[in-house]
């Protein structure tokens, strides 16, 4: 129908970008399983044409919306609806999961350049762009819930890459289930939110809020904040995140860094109109308190890459936050800028493990910004980004967070401040340990610097961690849907005051960090100056140990106690008892079945004498 | 002197009913199996007869005659089993013929 011809152009550009991936992992999957270079290439080049074709999408729809929605189910009535929602927070993840997952997807084809199963590897990368994609386009929350699984999925997928060491396949076990758990609150959540609006859709849920506020409860608000809870490894979730980094590094920085875990905050800006104050507050402060707390973990890690998970999780800490505090548009600024730096830690720090081959340890490096200066160099772009040294992306996107929280409330502004200090001195810990000093092992000492195919996606990185602060230079249909927010913060007061104060955090924490760690050294220096500090934050406040002790004191002895009840009951009343009383049955059957002639004329002659007893009315009537 | 009644010829035509039934049940060998098969016929033609002469009308009797037909037939083929199992099992006891036991 050429009436409606540019409509359908833009059905079938989403649908493209939709089902490329799907397509490259399933041709991968079917033909290309033993052929890992023509897998990797055709995984990257899909991943070139979800670029391309996201930023037609992002441009076409301009400033405004675009809805389009099909049939997918019908059940007597009932029907389940397949939509793409394109707004600007959709436009804006698109392009950060589009770009940044290109990016990524180039830097492993020098990562994974002599890996046994690359095809394994890209057909995972190809199904988790899938995933996030529609995560990203979905319109309605059962689609999303859909996709939701297939990212958790995808994640244990990659996760699991390396199964063959006992680590990465109980970590990809660990962060299917933790997510799970956080995954059935969500599906809880999605079930009211039908029951209370016969309806999933987001649009009609947020035209049905603007009619009648009053719809909305804490409860309903809260089990969908179960979805970003597990998803976005927030507290008491947050278990699984920094495990999870037994993964491959590449796909620590797009799934467990920049895309995925951000994929929480997003449905939270999409279903804000949902979340009442009471729910707003309770986010708002785990969000602080994960800042502060990742803060003091990553601090007594070792590890190059749980030192970046734990940074991840407070930065995402910070979006919670921001997103409690009623600027969702500060947090998916926060989210686009910390895609931006946090990509380019994890790949730097996955140049360096691919340098050093495979070693992880912090301590055993050292010296390395002589002998790979792009990856040090641009490493240092990233920490000083994080850290919000002024006028880098960090910086614009922390300080409203900051800023906000100081007008708005005080309790949670401390706790974000510390966790500010706390991470300039913990990413300035990593770097002066990493690239500073003398090497302190063989493997870095003969280290050097990656491929132009790997330091490549490093320096546009870095280029984006310094100037994707400046939502001005976006254009307007991505940031748009940041301005109200950044309007609002860039009228609040407490400007200058907040400028000292930021610039102090990365300063002092910075400083601190030299002084600790400058000349690098073999030991951690706040092991003997402070052991007990030291120990708890190495402990990361016990919460593997108290999940243990749940699941082996309480879960375990109930999952024995159901399976004795089911083996009497089911097992064992239902199952046999049944089986047992036809057996019954059968004997008394087989009792009259001897062979023997004698016996059956018997039984003949004693029927028919029954038979004609009846008939005569022997057995009355 | 006691006059005989239709009962006592229901009595008689039981008894050789009877007698026939506990004939093929207890019985080892086939062919007195198979006569005592034939009391317990006679044993209900008995009775027929009976009911006819009473009820003053032929339908037992038509029936007695079809009877003696079929057992006539029934007689033959049953003899001709027997030959047949003779000849195959050299015995035409029942427990020799106990292929389906157990």
């Amino acid at each position: 129908m050429p009436a409606c011809y540019r409509t359908n152009r833009m059905e079938s550009v989403i649908l493209s970008v939709l089902l490329l991936p799907l397509l490259s992992s399933l041709v991968t999957l079917l033909f290309l399983r033993n052929r890992g270079n023509v897998a990797a290439l055709l995984s990257v080049a899909t991943a070139g044409g979800i670029l391309v074709f996201s930023l037609y999408l992002i441009f076409a729809t301009g400033d405004g919306m675009y809805a389009w929605e099909m049939s997918w189910l019908t059940l007597a009535g009932w029907e389940l609806k397949l939509g793409f929602l394109i707004d600007g927070s959709a436009r804006l993840l698109l392009f950060v999961v589009s770009f940044v997952g290109f990016l990524i997807h180039v830097f492993s084809l020098g990562y994974m350049h002599d890996d046994d199963a690359k095809a394994r590897y890209f057909g995972g990368l190809s199904i988790f762009m899938f995933s996030m994609l529609g995560i990203t386009l979905a319109d309605n929350l059962i689609i999303i819930f859909v996709f939701w699984e297939l990212v958790g999925f995808s994640s244990y997928l990659l996760i699991a890459h390396y199964f063959s060491t006992k680590e990465a396949a109980e970590a990809s076990k660990k962060a299917f289930i933790v997510n799970r758990v956080g995954d059935f609150g969500f599906l809880i959540g999605i079930v009211l939110t039908y029951w209370t609006f016969q309806t999933v859709n987001i649009q009609e849920l947020k035209a049905l809020v603007d009619f009648d506020p009053n719809l909305i409860s804490t409860t309903l608000c809260l089990a969908l904040a179960c979805g970003f809870i597990g998803k976005s490894a927030q507290f008491p979730l947050h278990v699984w995140l920094p495990d999870a980094m037994a993964g491959p590094t590449p796909v620590s920085a797009l799934i467990h860094a920049a895309t995925m875990v951000a994929a929480g905050i997003y449905l939270l800006f999409r279903i804000d109109f949902l979340f009442t104050g009471d729910a707003l507050t309770l986010l708002a402060f785990l969000g602080a308190a994960m800042g502060l707390f990742a803060g003091f973990c990553a601090l007594g890690q070792s590890d190059i890459k749980k030192i970046l998970a734990y940074s991840t999780l407070s930065q995402l800490g910070y979006m919670a936050a921001a997103f409690g505090l009623g600027m969702p548009g500060i947090a998916l600024f926060h989210l686009m800028t910390h895609a931006f730096f946090k990509a380019l830690m994890f790949l730097g720090s996955g140049s360096v493990i691919h340098a050093c081959h495979h070693e992880q340890d912090i301590f055993k490096y050292g010296g390395l910004r002589q002998k790979m200066p792009i990856t040090a160099l641009t490493f240092l772009v990233g920490v000083l980004a994080i850290s919000g040294v002024n006028f880098l992306s960090g910086y614009f996107s922390k300080d409203a967070i900051l800023l906000g929280a100081y007008n708005e409330n005080m309790i949670i502004f401390v706790l974000l401040y510390a966790g500010a200090l706390l991470t300039s001195l913990y990413m300035f810990r990593l770097y002066f340990l990493t690239f500073e000093g003398q090497p302190r092992s063989n493997n870095s000492k003969k280290a050097h610097e990656s491929s132009a195919l790997m330091t490549g996606p490093l320096i546009v990185l870095a280029f984006l961690s310094i100037v994707g602060g400046y939502h001005s230079l976006y254009p307007t249909s991505i940031s748009g849907v940041l301005l109200p927010d950044i309007e609002r913060v860039a009228a609040m007061p407490n400007h200058l005051w907040m400028i000292v104060l930021g610039t102090g955090a990365w300063i002092v924490g910075s400083l601190t960090a030299k002084y600790l760690y400058g000349r690098g050294g073999e030991n951690e220096p706040l092991l003997t100056r402070f052991p007990a500090f030291y120990d708890l934050c190495k402990s990361k406040l016990f919460f593997d140990e108290i999940y243990g002790f749940y699941v082996s004191k309480i879960q375990d002895p109930f999952a024995r106690f159901i399976e004795v009840m089911e083996l009497l009951f089911i097992s064992g009343l239902m199952v046999r008892g049944s089986a047992g009383i036809s057996g019954l049955f059968a004997l008394l059957g087989k009792a009259c079945y001897v062979g023997k002639i004698h016996a059956y004329s018997f039984w003949f002659i004693l029927g028919t004498i029954g038979f004609l007893a009846y008939a005569v009315g022997l057995f009355g009537n | 002197m006691e006059t005989i009644t239709p009962q006592h010829f229901l009595i008689l035509a039981f008894l050789l009913f009877g007698v026939g039934f506990l004939g093929v049940v207890i019985r080892r060998n086939l062919l007195l199996v198979l006569m005592s098969l034939e009391l317990m016929l006679n044993g209900v033609n008995v009775a027929l007869v009976t009911f006819s002469r009473t009820g003053q009308n032929l339908d037992g009797s038509l029936f007695v005659f079809f009877i003696m037909t079929v057992a006539a037939a029934e007689v033959a083929v049953g003899l001709a089993l027997l030959v047949a199992l003779y000849k195959k099992r050299r015995s035409i006891f029942s427990e020799d013929a106990g292929l389906l036991q157990n």
